[in-house]
């Protein structure tokens, strides 16, 4: 599987308030981080349905990410604690399907944290990188 | 099991009372081993009603399925209760509804029957092919007597029965209103061996074992239809916009669907194995239901349709909930 051109495709679902403000910092403050990471903002962590993860293997993703505010930190008070219960059981359900649960990483970056949100990016990266690209549910056909 | 006498005189009872619409429980089907629901409005239909090992339909699917007409003008609405036949696992559908709210407790009447296991369709069926006309079947003790054309046939209760029921932790229901037989102690535990076993495997193994199941799915959706569980007005499988799954059938898509159908049940599915038996192409949705029953006990120490006072899991959180795969 491993292929030293692949570039992995890393979706990450970002939160308004933290993780995203983050990811601005890093930009911001001119801190390197590597350009496979495509950020879409939510509004909450606990906004990311299931279906957005499974909906971004199917569209080209090799990894997701999904990142919240600190526990306890939360914007809407408790929409991360939701988000963290339903990545548990997802994780563990596409495990045992045999789609590796590394590709689906749960971050937690708060606003003033921007050398975090590289780290982890560059962190991420390597890991998809090894993991190769997602083969088994890429959607074929349009329709 | 049940005393068919003293079931049918219960359920009169209740058909009788005026704030009933109608009792939901079994009758005979029209050949071999199978059963139909019945839905009981009078006397009459009541003396249809029967109670076998066979009776395996979940009935807790019917009082979500019911059609609210538009009303005319100045007419009100039928506030009747309707009463429902449960099993220990059916009770626990309910439980499971109620706690989310789909159903009003003060809506429904149920009768409770101890249950001490069904009978698997799939295998009797390859034991007994090609029955023409409607089979009887008792339970005594240990075994199943089963009269055929060719005679009576005494086979062992434990080669027949649904798996669910061999690990079958609640035979007693959970919420009744009458309760007819007595309850019945059961020290089975739920068996957790497979799935253990399975996770175990090898990623590709895993994938290739699923891959084989899902390729054959033909999307049918008959396991979202006849669970109990699976009662939204609209699913997320017949959303045009935004489209979760697409209409194509393909390892892709298919695979989408089992991982969401799957995924909206964790926590919630109380292993009735209707969705199983439903599946016109043999796909184990059971192991799937299990993974999840499993990983939500381990991870939660979470046990669906036990309590109407709980929360459902993933509407609740508790602040120490494991994260160690969080960066």
């Amino acid at each position: 599987m491993k292929n030293d051109n692949f570039e992995p495709n890393i979706v990450a679902f970002l939160c308004n308030w933290c993780s995203y403000a983050g990811a601005d910092l890093a930009g911001t403050s001119r801190i390197e981080y590597p350009p496979n990471v495509k950020i879409i903002r939510v509004m909450c962590s606990g906004r990311v349905n299931p279906m957005f993860v499974v909906n971004a293997l199917q569209e080209g993703a090799d990894g997701v990410l999904i990142g919240g505010c600190h526990p306890g930190e939360c914007h809407y008070v408790q929409g991360n604690y939701f988000a963290r219960r339903r990545m548990t059981v997802l994780k563990k359900l596409l495990d045992y399907l045999g789609i590796d649960e590394r590709r689906v990483r749960m971050t937690w970056v708060s606003a003033a944290e921007g050398k975090k949100f590289a780290d982890v990016i560059k962190e991420v990266t390597e890991d998809i990188r090894n993991l190769g690209s997602m083969k088994q549910i890429r959607r074929t056909n349009s329709w | 099991m049940v005393d068919q006498n003293k079931l049918r005189e219960e359920i009169n009872k209740i058909v009788a009372r005026d704030n009933v619409k109608y009792v939901i429980g079994w009758e005979k089907g029209t050949y071999g081993f199978q059963v139909t629901p019945l839905f009981a409005t009078c006397s009459e239909d009541v003396d249809k009603l029967i109670f076998n090992p066979l009776c395996i339909h979940n009935l807790a699917v019917f009082p979500m399925l019911g059609e609210k007409l538009p009303l005319r003008n100045g007419a009100k609405e039928d506030t009747r209760k309707i009463g429902l036949i449960v099993k220990g696992c059916d009770s626990r559908a309910i439980v499971q509804i109620i706690q989310e709210k789909g159903l009003d407790r003060d809506d429904l009447v149920i009768i409770g029957i101890p249950c001490t296991g069904v009978i698997d369709p799939k295998k009797i069926n390859e034991r007994f092919p090609n029955q023409t006309k409607t089979v009887d079947v008792e339970e005594d003790g240990k075994n199943f007597i089963i009269k055929t054309d060719e005679g009576k046939h005494k086979v062992p209760k434990e080669k027949f029965l649904m798996n669910k029921c061999k690990s079958c932790e609640f035979p007693n229901p959970i919420i009744y209103d009458v309760l007819i037989g007595k309850e019945i102690k059961s020290a089975k535990k739920p068996d957790y061996k497979e799935t253990t076993s399975f996770e175990k495997k090898k990623l590709e193994d895993k994938w290739d074992y699923w891959e084989k199941q899902f390729e054959r799915c033909i999307r049918c959706y008959a396991c979202r239809n006849v669970c109990p569980l699976c009662y939204c007005n609209e699913c997320m499988v017949d959303q045009l916009n935004p489209q979760w799954v697409r209409r194509s059938v393909n390892i892709s898509e298919n695979t989408a669907w089992n991982i969401m159908r799957a995924f909206h049940l964790a926590g919630r599915c109380v292993d009735c194995g209707e969705c199983e038996r439903a599946c016109p192409a043999g796909i184990p949705l059971t192991e799937l239901n299990k993974k999840l029953e499993k990983d939500v006990l381990e991870l939660f120490d979470y046990k669906p349709g036990i309590n109407v006072e709980e929360k459902p899991l993933l509407s609740m959180f508790k602040p120490d909930d494991p994260e160690d795969f969080i960066l």
